[in-house]
């Protein structure tokens, strides 16, 4: 295991200089918040989660939808009322065991705009704005969460992808992870190399550990043509495995404002393959977890005339995980009628979609609900519980 | 070699140039000084549109728009190819530069009060807030760029200042609309004092502030926005008869008041000599401000003359934009003729600066990108400084010396093991590479 070459290289880095540097905490005698571990999942560009759980039930969707429900024939049925885009189809043997759900006309608090930028940054700073304004601190939820979280350390929480997620950034220390391809030294120039960066306190550590993503966490080499879905989801996994009880990543390609028909395809395959590497990574350990998959906001309820959708509020949340108690979908259904839209457009939204990821802080990891009314979600109320972990 | 003026160039600038000879002699702060004044013809063709040149574009775009025909798609490419220039310049402008300390600074002042198309919206005014409110003031007073950065349209759009209305004033009693309280509370948080202030003074500035506009025709306080009556900030009172003319004699108060002198000393500390500097340093370079009415300059020579400014020691870490500028001199790709290798090398800046922790001209949050090592040291940061040099190295090829490459860099102040690694190389691209990805290239 990687780990362990780590460990044997910190065996004489520890005690050096740099180690009060969140990067030099020994990865097994971190303290960690107990055996529970969370994924957020940000969908970038706005998930039409009237295509992904669809509504056929609903008298007036196949008329918002004339093209786009199509192949209504081949989806999934959920619960006699929604039905799954058959693209998702590889989840459902997840929904049978009661590991997916979903919370549907769901969405942050931002009503002024529909700006993905404002969106996003909303959603993952977790403002209460309906102009999106993001909370003084400026800092993402996820990582004001671990003030709250006993046992939370540096190492409890990771960023999955090249860039860090402003969901984690702030005043708390997380950890950064993403294999790169290295373009190649010979043997003898990495060894030349490793050298100079050993000699030097402040490069020993991040070196040794940039080196160690050259390959990722299972031995293998990271994929020269960039980094798929199911091997993103495997890295997540992975980091899951080690100290890391809360992971973050993002998922972009959302924005289906032409072709969704097959955009949504190639976006729902992906993030099928993503989930399920996760699990088959995780092993037993896929029982304790949970896997939120949030957007900045939904999508409109009729579709346009590009065989796509527009901007719109009220969207979708996916569950996942073995910690679930799935195979439902929350909702409190507003209807599809001119009138129960919002602004005659949208998919009205009936519940903050804050209060699902408040209430998995609470039940995975004990988090006081006072504290994310004040500290994570500020102005929140947090509500009833919707009783998402078993 | 003269090593002092090497110095020079690694901790002031962005290091030595191929083929450049060093400034010298020695490390000469009136020579470093002298560029706040100088012109410099070879950072000048990196200038981008002002902001009255935007302000027009954008208007004849948004005319466009609003016509049948909707606007030229030469216009719309126009446009985004300014925004992609823009982010090039980030790294090319301080590689061109033959003023480095001028660009440093800048690009200091310009992090310490920063705006970040991170947000929407902001994207067409970073570039010009750093050169319309930022690079005219480096070599001024601080109390001329707080005033420049804080009614910067860019400013003003990015910590929302168009939302904030007075609660009292014609507007705010009509739509029941009050205060945004961002630009103030992080002019006072980032900008200027950092502490000493209470919310009651955060509350009381974003009175005084509510209703400022800032656009193509100018900066003035909407008077059916501003909050009426007086407001006490920080202990003094300032007045409703002339809105924006006691905003900025607010701003010069603030300028004033010992906490800022203490930012101000401590940032230029911590930027150019060490992530925990001298406290003697911070002191002397403080009360300087002090004494000399926030005049900058006159606080960057006490800065240039304190014994740190000559320690051998290199105690930071270049800043990806520091290090891909410093890469670049070295290797001479900022030579006229070597244009066509430098425009292959630009397409892939903005890419390979976001995967070393720095995204030009997006930091993540109104506090700037970090300041300290540590920042960019996640090891995916890391492992990308250290592709950027190994990629940097094989494009060079063969016919580069790296020991000359070597010597070029660092003087005497290269250690022998590093010496000794670079000439070990199989080939003259790879001990290139050990160079460049070493710490010792890294630090300044």
């Amino acid at each position: 295991m990687a780990h362990d070459v780590l460990l044997s290289r910190r065996g004489f880095l520890i005690g050096c200089s740099l180690a009060a540097s969140p990067l030099l905490t020994p990865v097994t005698f971190a303290a960690t918040p107990g055996d529970n571990r969370l994924v957020v999942v940000v969908l970038r560009g706005a998930m039409d989660g009237l295509d992904v759980v669809r509504p056929l039930g609903d008298r007036d969707y196949l008329a918002l939808r004339p093209t786009l429900s199509g192949d209504a024939d081949t989806s999934p049925d959920l619960d006699g009322f929604f039905a799954l885009h058959p693209a998702a189809s590889p989840l459902m043997p997840l929904w049978q065991a009661g590991e997916l759900a979903f919370a549907h006309a769901v969405a942050t608090p931002y009503r002024t705009g529909r700006s993905h930028f404002i969106g996003q940054d909303a959603l993952e700073n977790g403002t209460g704005g309906q102009d999106g304004k993001l909370t003084a601190t400026h800092d993402g939820w996820l990582n004001r969460a671990l003030a709250i979280i006993p046992g939370a350390g540096p190492q409890t929480a990771v960023s999955v992808g090249q860039q860090r997620l402003l969901i984690l950034e702030g005043d708390n220390d997380t950890e950064h992870y993403f294999p790169v391809d290295e373009s190649g030294l010979s043997l003898q120039g990495q060894t030349l190399l490793a050298a100079v960066n050993a000699a030097d306190p402040m490069f020993a550590e991040p070196y040794a550990r940039s080196q160690s993503l050259t390959q990722d966490m299972m031995g293998q080499p990271v994929p020269k043509r960039g980094v798929g879905s199911a091997q993103l989801g495997a890295y997540v996994a992975e980091q899951l495995l080690g100290p890391s009880r809360i992971a973050s990543l993002s998922l972009g390609g959302w924005d289906t404002h032409h072709s969704q028909a097959k955009a949504m395809s190639g976006q729902l395959t992906d993030l099928a393959d993503m989930v399920l590497a996760i699990k088959a990574r995780l092993g037993a350990t896929w029982g304790s977890t949970l896997v939120l998959a949030m957007t900045e906001f939904g999508r409109t309820a009729r579709e346009n005339g590009t065989l796509g959708t527009d901007h719109g509020t009220g969207g979708l949340m996916i569950a996942l995980g073995g910690a679930l108690r799935g195979q439902r979908v929350l909702a409190n259904w507003p209807g599809l009628s001119d009138s129960d839209l919002l602004a005659q457009r949208d998919l009205m939204p009936t519940r903050d979609v804050r209060a699902f990821a408040g209430h998995a802080l609470r039940g995975l990891f004990g988090a006081k609900a006072s504290a994310i009314e004040r500290v994570v979600f500020p102005g929140l109320d947090l509500g009833a519980d919707p009783g998402l972990l078993l | 070699m003269d090593p002092a003026s090497l110095l020079e160039e690694i901790r002031f600038g962005y290091g030595p140039r191929l083929g450049a000879p060093l400034a010298g002699p020695g490390l000469d702060p009136d020579r470093v000084l002298a560029q706040l004044t100088a012109a410099d013809p070879e950072g000048a063709v990196w200038d981008r549109p002002s902001l009255s040149d935007r302000f027009a574009l954008f208007a004849t775009y948004n005319a466009q728009k609003k016509t049948a025909a909707g606007a030229s798609p030469d216009l719309a490419q126009t446009l985004k190819a300014m925004l992609v220039d823009d982010t090039t310049t980030f790294v090319a402008r301080p590689a061109f530069a033959g003023a480095g300390f001028v660009e440093r600074l800048v690009n200091l002042w310009a992090n310490r009060i920063t705006i970040s198309n991170a947000s929407g919206g902001v994207a067409r005014y970073v570039q010009s807030f750093r050169d319309d409110a930022v690079r005219p003031h480096v070599g001024g007073t601080y109390a001329a760029m707080l005033r420049a950065t804080l009614w910067h349209p860019g400013m003003q759009i990015y910590l929302t200042q168009p939302a904030s209305i007075g609660p009292g004033s014609e507007v705010g009693l009509r739509r029941g609309k009050g205060l945004n309280e961002n630009l103030a509370r992080e002019f006072l948080e980032l900008h200027s004092m950092r502490q000493g202030y209470t919310q009651d003074d955060v509350t009381a500035l974003a009175m005084l502030l509510a209703g400022m506009v800032s656009d193509d025709k100018g900066q003035r306080v909407d008077p059916r926005r501003a909050q009426p009556g007086p407001k006490v900030i920080l202990g003094q009172t300032y007045d409703d008869s002339d809105p924006a003319a006691e905003i900025n004699r607010f701003v010069a108060d603030v300028a004033q008041r010992p906490e800022t002198a203490q930012n101000v000393a401590f940032t230029l500390a911590r930027h150019f000599i060490a992530d925990d500097p001298p406290p003697d340093l911070t002191q002397a370079l403080a009360s300087t401000y002090l004494a000399q009415d926030g005049d900058l300059p006159s606080v960057y020579r006490v800065l240039l003359q304190h014994p740190a400014a000559r320690d051998p020691e290199r105690h930071k870490l270049r800043s990806p934009q520091d290090f891909a500028a410093a890469s670049l001199r070295l290797l001479g790709l900022t030579d006229p003729d070597r244009a066509a290798d430098f425009a292959k090398l630009a397409r892939h800046l903005p890419l390979s600066l976001a995967a070393m922790g720095q995204p030009p001209l997006k930091a993540l949050r109104p506090d700037g990108w970090p300041e300290v090592a540590e920042g960019f040291m996640t090891p995916p940061m890391m492992a990308a400084r250290i592709d950027w040099a190994v990629d940097l190295a094989r494009r060079a090829g063969n016919q580069v010396d790296p020991a000359a490459m070597t010597a070029a860099a660092l003087g005497p102040y290269a250690s022998p093991l590093l010496q000794q690694s670079v000439s070990r190389a199989e080939q003259r691209w790879e001990g290139l590479a050990v160079l460049l990805a070493s710490p010792e290239f890294s630090r300044r």
